[in-house]
Formats: structure tokens, sequence, C-alpha cells
């Protein structure tokens, strides 16, 4: 693994909801991991959140909802990702979502989903393990 | 209490132990330094009863904001018990679903299964955040965490089932609104304008409390100052034609945010200073509508002994503010009134093996009964799973809090700890850091000035990293979740028997009904009276002298959409744009 640069993270909160703790901790948690973790802030759209992914040349993006409109936000940006032509960026999302509903958003190729009581250091292990391009970062 | 000879011989006595039997133990135990500690008089030295606890319903009300047990506001279904709702007039459990007809008939199902209470009415986001249903930031959100309520028509709709002896002069009515709190709360008002019931009968609490949207839940619209002035005006209007309405309600979200209990605490009560001031700046004495802004839940996190002593420290600091620093002459308005009988909170409740959060519930509803409040056993336990939670996870919780009540006999004395040596020294210390938050904030120029900076959200975000660095390295321990999670453990599954109160057909359609429904609206009602209303507003809000409630109130009245109100309030007076805090 070559080693050009740290991970690049874009943290987003997609839609309406302000609960933004989980997105904190997160952003806080990974860069203390060594990793290069840009946080959105509230209220964005996906074509917002796509856009800002491309500009910053991320590995990772992590969607955090908690208002059940992850069903719309996280496909979104995935599909949004898609039709712009980027195929290696891992997208993780986070927030009160039941497994039955994990599945679905796996399906629609999110990557991973990570659920209340998450540990930083797990969501660090899996980005690693994880990147879709691994010879462009390493943490 | 001790004079100087008593606690020097006591001082010695506590040294000789430590040496003795103390060391003793450790040495048994095998261990460095103890895990514990003991308190004794020494602890709390110049502790004067009448000054620092007094009677329960006096001042400074460490012992309780009354002198006997009020009513609870926890179980409010089912049959008979004491635990009811008994004679104070309250409002039900949180609660809004898809549509306004959703929710009338959630209301009509929960009147039959014995609700005798009035709406705790939950919105949807796009309605907090004053949007139509079919604005594009509304997509995917519409009728999601609450009801979609984009018009006057919908709360005609709501509260159908609240006629006759349900009418709004005999319930309480609960909106947890914030942003946009001004227009919902006139839509009430001209509900109850159209059904010839008088303002001064209304009962209820709408949240109102924006300050604590920017560094608590993220609901903020306006700038804050901005937001204050509609404050003023909700304060001004409500106080002088709603005597039995509550204004506000200053509320705890920053701990679910990741505040400290010391640190929320302080931010609560700055924001109520801040709001006491847009009152009494608008001309109110302070004894004319103090007593009309109450507290949400203070608690908030599983260090109950702490919990309790914030919540004694919390009676006496609002009470000293109120006093010593407004003036205040009238009891009435020194009450800290705060009906949420748990000391644990949504962000104690785990995904993880989700019936443990029933204990960890019954242990915050224990908390609240020390501090001489009814107990609640709440949230229920299957909240961290998914928006909604089940009937049955809500049985267990009144069943919980009826068997604190009933069957352990918690609520029989008041204020328990009064005087423990442990409970007086933690009190105080609480107490000071949370007069340490509040003189800093005040020092930056009041709440919303050391909001408009993001110094507050700044604090927080740091308060929950710090929180989670603990939990990460076990320092916190977290049953289920970062402890105790081998393969030794038995997974513990729950399943839900009893059908939703809201059937998932009619939630995949609500979105796509509100926007028929809204469009509708549009074509039939008189915009030329939506026009003038909306002009009417815009005037209002943009001449500081002005209350701008009347307008409000013709908004509702014309049918106005929350989205069209809206508009008018941000154009003038502008969005919030978050810092970069992190």
């Amino acid at each position: 693994m070559t080693q050009d640069r740290p991970i690049r993270v874009l943290i987003a909160k997609p839609g309406l909801d302000g609960h933004s703790r989980g997105a904190w901790v997160v952003t806080m948690g990974l860069r203390d991991h060594g990793m290069e973790v840009i946080y959105t802030g509230l209220r964005q759209t996906a074509e917002a959140i796509v856009q800002a992914a491309v500009q910053e040349d991320v590995d990772v993006v992590g969607l955090s909802c908690m208002s059940a409109t992850y069903d719309y936000y996280f496909p979104k940006v995935v599909q949004l990702l898609r039709e712009t032509g980027v195929d290696d960026v891992l997208v993780i999302g986070g927030g009160v979502i039941p497994p039955e509903d994990a599945a679905v958003l796996k399906e629609k190729g999110v990557d991973a989903v990570f659920g209340p009581g998450t540990l930083v250091k797990d969501i660090a292990a899996y980005i690693q393990a994880n990147l879709k391009r691994p010879g462009k970062a390493v943490a | 209490m001790w004079d100087k000879d008593r606690l020097d011989k006591l001082a010695g006595k506590k040294q000789e132990w430590e040496k003795t039997t103390l060391a003793d133990s450790l040495k048994r135990f095998k261990k460095d330094k103890p895990s514990t500690r003991f308190y004794t008089p020494l602890d709390i030295k110049e502790f004067d009863f009448l000054d620092k606890v007094g009677f329960p319903g006096q001042y400074p009300y460490t012992a309780g904001t009354y002198a006997d047990l009020p009513p609870g506001s926890g179980p409010v279904r089912g049959g008979g018990g004491s635990l009811a709702v008994g004679g104070l007039v309250r409002a039900g459990q949180y609660a809004g679903y898809g549509t306004a007809e959703d929710t009338r008939d959630f209301y009509k199902q929960m009147i039959v299964r014995g609700w005798r209470v009035g709406p705790n009415l939950a919105f949807d986001l796009p309605s907090q955040f004053a949007f139509d249903s079919d604005h594009p930031l509304a997509r995917g959100e519409v009728g999601k965490v609450g009801v979609a309520v984009s018009s006057f028509a919908d709360y005609e709709t709501i509260f159908e089932p609240f006629q006759g002896d349900r009418n709004l002069d005999r319930i309480a009515t609960n909106m947890t609104i914030n942003g946009p709190a001004n227009a919902f709360i006139a839509m009430y008002v001209a509900l109850a304008q159209k059904r010839g019931i008088g303002l001064d009968k209304l009962r209820g609490t709408p949240q109102n409390d924006i300050l604590k949207e920017y560094t608590g839940r993220g609901a903020y619209l306006f700038p804050p100052k901005q937001s204050l002035r509609l404050t003023r005006d909700s304060i001004v209007f409500i106080a002088k034609n709603m005597p039995n309405m509550n204004i506000l309600n200053i509320s705890s979200h920053m701990r679910g945010a990741g505040a400290t209990a010391a640190q929320c605490t302080g931010y609560m009560m700055a924001n109520g200073i801040e709001y006491l001031r847009a009152g009494v700046n608008a001309g109110l004495d302070i004894d004319e509508f103090a007593s009309q802004i109450t507290f949400n839940g203070m608690g908030g996190s599983m260090d109950v002994l702490r919990e309790i002593a914030i919540h004694r420290a919390s009676r006496r600091i609002w009470a000293r503010i109120l006093r010593e620093r407004f003036g205040s002459k009238s009891p009435k308005s020194w009450l800290l009134r705060c009906t949420q009988g748990c000391l644990v909170g949504h962000e104690d409740m785990q995904a993880q093996r989700p019936l443990n959060n029933l204990v960890r519930a019954t242990i915050g509803g224990f908390a609240a009964a020390m501090t001489g409040q009814v107990p609640s056993a709440w949230p229920p336990y299957d909240e961290p799973l998914r928006l909604g939670r089940s009937l049955e996870s809500q049985q267990l919780a009144e069943d919980a809090a009826r068997i604190l009540y009933h069957e352990s006999k918690l609520c029989q004395v008041r204020d328990p700890f009064a005087g423990s040596y442990f409970m007086e020294s933690l009190t105080d210390e609480v107490e000071a850091e949370v007069w340490e938050w509040v003189d800093r904030i005040e020092g930056m120029g009041g709440a919303a000035a050391a909001t408009e900076s993001g110094y507050l959200q700044r604090e927080v975000a740091r308060s929950a990293y710090e929180h989670h660095k603990k939990i990460e390295t076990g320092e916190e321990v977290v049953v289920g979740v970062n402890t105790f999670t081998g393969d030794q453990e038995l997974e513990v599954l729950t399943t839900r028997l009893v059908a939703d109160p809201y059937d998932p057909e009619r939630r995949a359609i609500a979105e796509e009904n509100q926007i028929a429904k809204l469009k509708r609206l549009r074509a039939e009602r008189d915009n030329a009276a939506v026009k003038a209303s909306l002009k009417n507003l815009d005037q209002a809000l943009r001449d500081e002298s002005q209350n701008t409630f009347p307008a409000f109130i013709q908004c509702a009245q014309a049918y106005a959409t929350i989205g069209e109100v809206g508009d008018v309030m941000r154009e003038v007076l502008g969005e919030y744009k978050e810092y970069a805090i992190i």
C-alpha cells in the first residue's frame, strides 16, 4: 500500500434531522485515528454531499441520520455518486436504523451501517479493511 | 451545625479510621486505594438547614417544589390508580403520526384505551422548520417524526376527537414546537376562537425554547437574537391573554447532544435568564409572567446520585435567579416546575439487549422519586430501536412506575436525602459548577450572544467526545455495549405482538396524501385573504415595536400554509447558518 496521504472522510448530515452528536463523535474519533475528516454540518441535500465528496476527493462518505429519512437519502447519495462516475468511494451510514432497514440500504449500495453504541475504533477498522482505493490512502 | 471543637474531634476520629480500619480493609481486599467515599459532617461544615434546604414548597425549594407530592405526569391511561392524573389538567404522551387524519385517528384509539388527557403534539421536521410538505427539503420527512401540519386546517382535523368534555377548555395541550412556535400557538388560539372558547380557559405548554435548538437539537431557523424577538412576542401575548397557559418549557436537549449534567443545567438556567430578560425588557413585571415558564426533564445520565443532587440544586438556583437577580416578589414565580419523573435520558437507552433499558429507566424513576417527583420509568425500553415505541414497551414503562410508587412506597417521604452529609455536600458542589456555567455565559453577554458566537455549541461537542472517549476505552462501562459483550453472553431478543397503533400502510402513503391535501387547500381557500394576512405579518415583523402574535393568528384564520408563513419570517429575520464548530 503506497502512502500518498491519510484516508480522507466526509461526514455528512442529510435532511432536516439536527441530532449531530453521532456525527461529531465519529468526526473527532476518526481524526484521532489519523484520518482527515471533513464535517458538512446540518441540513445537506444529497447533491451537496456528493459535490463535497468529489471536491474534497474523499475515500469515504459517512452519512448520519436519526429521522428515518435514511431510506431516501442514503440510496440517493449512492446513486448520485455513481451517476457522477465515482465508484471507488466507500459509503457508510449511521443512526437509529433497525436491522431490516439496514439490509435494504445495503442492497441499495450502502457499504455498511453502524447503529447506536458503535465504537469509533470499529468504524476505523472497517474503513481500513474495506477502502475501495487502497493505493491512494492509508491511515 | 457542628461547632469547631466537635469538628476537630471528628477530623481526628476520621484520620484514625483511615489509618486503621480503612487501611486494614484495603489490605484485605488487595486495593491500593478505596473505590468508595464516606461522608461526615466535615463535608458540610457550615451547613445551615434553612438556608440550604428549607421545607418542601418553601424557599429555596431544595426539598421540593411543592409541600406535598403533586399528582403525576407519568402514567396517563388504564384503570384507576392514584398515579392517574388526579386533580391536575395534564397533556398526554408525546405523539404525532403522518397526516392530521392519521394523528386524529391515533388519538381516537387512545381515548378508547382510556386516555383522559389532551394531546402532546409531535410535529414532523418540515413543520418544525416551517416548510410546506411539498418543499424540496421536506422530501422523505413528511409525517415521519411527528404529524405534518401544513395549515390551520390540519389543526382542525387533529383536534376533532377533543370536543365536549374533552374540549379545549377541559384539556391541556402540549406542542413540541420551537422555531416557528408562534405560528402553531396562533393556530391553537384560532381554534379556540372558532369554537367560542375564551383564551383565558386554555391550558397547556408549547415547548417554545428556541435557544436549546442551537446547542441541543438543531431545529433552529433564524439567528438567536431574531428568534428571541419571536419569543418576546409569545411571552407578552400569552402573559396578557392566556393566564393558564404556559409560555415555554426550558429543555435539556443539550444532554442528549453530549453536555455534562452541570453544563446542561447551566445552559438551561442561562437560557431561562435570557427569556426572563426578554419579558422584562418588553415592559412586563417579572411576576406577570415568570410563573408561566416551565422546565422539561433535567435528567440524562445513569449517574443517579449526581442527578438527584443536580435536581435539588436546580430548584435552588432557579429560585435564587428569580428572587435575587430579577427581584421577583411572588413565590409562585420562584418555582422550578418540571413534571418529568425520570432522571435518565433517551441517550442512556441502548440498542444492545434492549430489555436492559427497562432496568435503566426504572432506576431513573427511582431517582426521580428521591427528588420528590412522581416516578416514571421513561423512556420505554425500545426507544433506541426505531422511531415509534411499541404499546408493550409503554405498558411496561407504566407498570414500572406503578410498581415504584405503589409497591415500593418510594413517594411517602419528601426529599429523603435532606440533611445527608453526602447529598448536601454533592448538591453544593454541583450547584457551584452550574453557577460557573451561568456566570460564564452571562459574562459573554447572555445565552443568545454565547450561542451566536458558536461557543456553547463547540463546548457541547467537546463534552460529547470526551464522554465517548471514556466509552471507547472502557473507563465508562455500558453493559452489553462496550463490556460484557463476549460470546458467553446470551442475546435477548424482544418481539412486538401488539399491532403498532399506526398502520404501516397509512404511513407509506402519508407524504403523498399530505401533499395532495395541501394542493387542494391552496386552490380552494380565499387567496386574497391569505395574501393580506402574510403582508400584515411581514409588516409586523419589520416593526420591532409591534407584537407579531395577532398577525400569526390572522395567518392561521386565513389558512396560510406554514411554508408561506415561514417564508415571510425567513425573508425578514434571516436564516441562521451554523458555524464550523468541529
